[in-house]
């Protein structure tokens, strides 16, 4: 089972300075900073999965590409763009529309042709063909005398197109001569319509199917999908799983014929989630929480509004840094180190329910990042478990990755091919 | 324990009641005697205090200026001082009608709290937290000072002082080439197109001789913005890119120039009827031309990637099939279906910028790019051989 990670243009400036907190004044954003697969000696993922609303951005939400960059990656194409030859596999790009960007839409906001011809300016190697997601759960509409008022027409128009646009992509991928692989996407609101769409796809010729609109399901929900697909699908069909979540059932999700997935939970848990911010084999612990003074706007309005004092929180956030440094040296206790991350804590979010000090006496206690052999837990030691600026977080996010994807080669036994 | 710092000092008589005395001290110093007086409300709903907080990222830059080489920070630091402070005129030295040397007294103790120092600072707060930030021994500054137990005149002054008019960005732009020292990131960043735009204009023989519109050139048609974005992304992301990489040489700035001369030569050859005119006449000559235009460029040089860049010749012969889908001066741009744009509703706004480059790259694939026989898969470019093996 090959795993794709999902590109939102998330890199490193190597040129960061930790202890004075500065970067190279000659630095060129994306020209001079590390993707996930230059920081590590062994890559940590098969493939990247490029989307189309995140290269051109939609809505409100604005492309993660400068227009220079954007017309550099549409010239020269997603491989010399991303560096590929820089990782130590084989690394396979997969583009998408990024439905969930347009999902509120009527309809999606591109052409087939559009569509083809951003995946063959690109030079992907997989292409998916355009969707639309059905937000929507009723397997009870698979019961045989159900009403068909269960499932809005909207809904089931979303289905119909989906499959409308995946046959007119096939065909003009064929006339269009184009060199990538071709996946058909499947929508559903149940496990079998899933499978009456994956069946279609099969019939149109696709010998690779992606499966969209999961994301949202919950684990048993999905597996009865993925078995109502499994039932139909041909021997040999490709299988690839649109954005998971959920990360513990890979081993079943196997089982199901499932061969490839996407995933940016353990980038984005780096940062995004409450308590699962650093992974390890065995548990995930809690990023001690440091927020800079100026980047924590409640903080700021506060100063300003002269309500808090900024002398006194710019001490305390120093006093973080610097107890962090000597509790690494060994030069201060669990508790004492504790204490101070408390206090500042108390300072900046006084109402908190948050409740962090159990949390970071076990991330303190077990020190995770000491044990952990990853080329970013070598270089940062403890920095990579403050909770922090992007720099910090960031590469929190590659250790994720990294980890993740070492389970996901144990679970599943080591696979052929992967290049040393 | 009570202290006193002695310091030589000049009083000069300004205007009937105001008197200043301006002295120089350790910057390290002066937080021991003057105090940050902040905006707040009081219990009551009383204001009090004028400074707002610092601005950390402000003081970033001041201090790595600070930690160069030879630092100069030539302007002064205004510090207002109660009556505590007391000045004694030197009887033997000399002076002038307005002017007297002598020695300012400032009392202080270690570790006062704020309400008990004689000082308050009215302006240079961000520069004073830089040199207390700094990884320096001693950074001595030049304070001027007025003694008054009344905050309100503290107040104004602080206004005055802070309600001057900006200097206007392109000035700067236009002081940049001239400059070495290690500047704020946002202007450093901008030197080398600044120094680049300076020669487009001045050059003789450039395409774009005297048509940029500088502080200094206030009748070029091309807005300097709009050329220094050109730039910005060529060096970024485009053929200007190429001769940055001297291995942490200098940038190949003669090299940069070739090209920028072969292709804005090549452009005005074969768009000479929208050359020229201002750009109420003309968009090639607008934000959105330009920066599409740049944007070509690079896409031309990528074609020819072969060769180090295009001659003017080449970057015209991809230029010409371009001609006839472009309606710089009259007509309606076609970019695509219900996305008729007369041509002078093009807006310099990064929405139509990206409308107009989209067209124009489908265009110069479809009837350049694709059509060129078996233009060769890419090798590896040079460029990225030169990158440096970090890993």
């Amino acid at each position: 089972m090959k795993f794709f990670f999902p590109d939102s243009q998330d890199l490193i400036d190597p040129s960061f300075d930790f202890a004075r907190e500065r970067r190279s004044t000659t630095r060129k954003r994306q020209r001079d900073d590390l993707y996930a697969h230059e920081v590590f000696a062994s890559t940590p993922f098969d493939g990247f999965l490029v989307s189309k609303g995140i290269v051109d951005g939609y809505g409100a939400l604005g492309s993660r590409y400068t227009l220079a960059q954007r017309h550099r990656l549409l010239r020269l194409g997603a491989p010399e763009f991303f560096r590929i030859d820089q990782a130590s596999r084989k690394l396979s790009i997969m583009g998408d529309c990024g439905a969930f960007t347009y999902v509120k839409e009527d309809e999606p906001p591109y052409s087939v042709e559009e569509v083809l011809d951003f995946y063959g300016n690109c030079r992907f190697d997989y292409g998916l063909s355009l969707d639309h997601v059905i937000l929507l759960y009723k397997p009870e509409a698979d019961a045989r005398d159900a009403s068909r008022d269960l499932v809005p027409e909207a809904m089931r128009a979303r289905r119909e197109l989906t499959l409308r646009l995946a046959k007119e992509f096939l065909q003009k991928h064929k006339s269009g001569r184009y060199s990538f692989e071709p996946m058909g996407v499947a929508q559903g609101w149940s496990p079998m319509s899933y499978a009456s769409s994956v069946k279609d796809l099969q019939k149109m010729g696709y010998r690779s199917v992606a499966l969209g609109g999961m994301v949202p399901l919950k684990t048993p929900e999905l597996l009865s999908c993925l078995q109502a697909i499994h039932d139909v699908a041909k021997p040999g069909l490709q299988l690839h799983l649109l954005g998971i979540t959920r990360t513990e059932h890979l081993k079943e999700f196997a089982r199901l014929g499932i061969t490839s997935f996407d995933s940016t939970s353990p980038l984005r848990q780096a940062f995004k989630d409450d308590k699962d911010n650093y992974y390890t084999p065995g548990k995930n612990y809690t990023a001690l929480r440091v927020p800079q003074v100026e980047g924590n706007p409640a903080l700021q309005r506060k100063i300003s509004s002269g309500e808090v004092s900024q002398d006194v929180a710019r001490k305390l956030e120093k006093a973080c840094l610097e107890v962090m440094r000597l509790f690494d040296a060994g030069q201060r206790t669990v508790e004492e180190a504790l204490s101070v991350l408390m206090e500042y804590e108390r300072f900046y979010d006084p109402g908190s329910k948050k409740m962090h000090e159990a949390a970071y006496r076990e991330t303190l206690t077990d020190a995770p990042w000491r044990k952990c052999p990853c080329d970013v837990c070598r270089e940062l030691r403890y920095h990579v478990v403050l909770f922090r600026g992007a720099e910090r977080n960031r590469r929190r996010g590659f250790h994720n990755v990294w980890t993740f994807h070492r389970q996901l080669e144990k679970q599943l036994g080591l696979r052929q091919g992967s290049a040393a | 324990m009570r202290n006193e710092l002695r310091l030589p000092a000049i009083e000069v008589k300004q205007s009937p009641g105001k008197t200043l005395y301006t002295f120089a001290v350790d910057g390290k110093l002066v937080p021991k005697f003057a105090a940050i007086s902040r905006v707040r409300r009081k219990d009551d709903g009383g204001l009090t205090g004028y400074q707002r907080p610092e601005v950390l990222s402000h003081i970033d830059e001041i201090r790595n200026y600070l930690e160069s080489n030879s630092p100069m920070i030539p302007n002064a630091v205004v510090v207002a001082f109660d009556s505590r402070v007391k000045f004694r005129p030197d009887p033997k030295a000399l002076g002038s009608k307005y002017a007297r040397p002598g020695i300012l007294s400032i009392p202080f103790e270690e570790d006062a709290s704020d309400d008990k120092k004689p000082g308050f600072v009215v302006d240079g707060q961000q520069r004073l937290a830089a040199i207390r930030e700094a990884l320096i021994e001693e950074f001595p500054v030049c304070v001027t000072s007025f003694v008054t137990d009344d905050v309100s005149q503290q107040t104004e002054q602080f206004i005055l002082v802070n309600s001057t008019k900006p200097l206007p960005k392109g000035l700067l732009y236009e002081l940049l080439p001239g400059t070495s020292a290690r500047l704020p990131s946002a202007l450093d960043r901008r030197r080398l197109p600044a120094l680049l735009l300076e020669r487009m204009n001045l050059d003789e023989g450039s395409p774009l001789q005297g048509m940029i519109q500088t502080a200094t050139n206030p009748r070029g048609l091309i807005k300097d913005n709009s050329i220094l974005r050109m730039l910005e992304y060529s060096l970024n992301d485009g053929v200007l890119y190429r001769f940055s990489l001297s291995e942490d040489g200098p940038p190949d700035v003669e090299k940069m120039l070739e090209v920028l001369h072969a292709f804005w030569t090549a452009v005005k050859e074969v768009f000479k009827a929208a050359w020229g005119l201002p750009p109420k006449k003309s968009r090639l000559m607008h934000g959105a031309g330009i920066i599409s235009m740049g944007l070509l460029m690079d896409a031309i040089s990528d074609r020819y990637r072969d060769r180090r860049y295009p001659s003017a010749a080449q970057f015209a012969t991809d230029l010409l099939p371009l001609r006839d889908v472009c309606r710089w001066t009259t007509g309606f741009w076609d970019f695509g279906p219900g996305q008729q744009r007369k041509w002078n509703e093009v807006q310099n706004t990064s929405k139509d910028i990206e409308l107009l480059t989209n067209y124009l790259m489908v265009q110069y694939k479809s009837l350049v790019w694709s059509r060129a026989t078996s233009i060769a898969e890419s090798p590896t470019s040079k460029e990225d051989k030169k990158r440096k093996e970090r890993k």
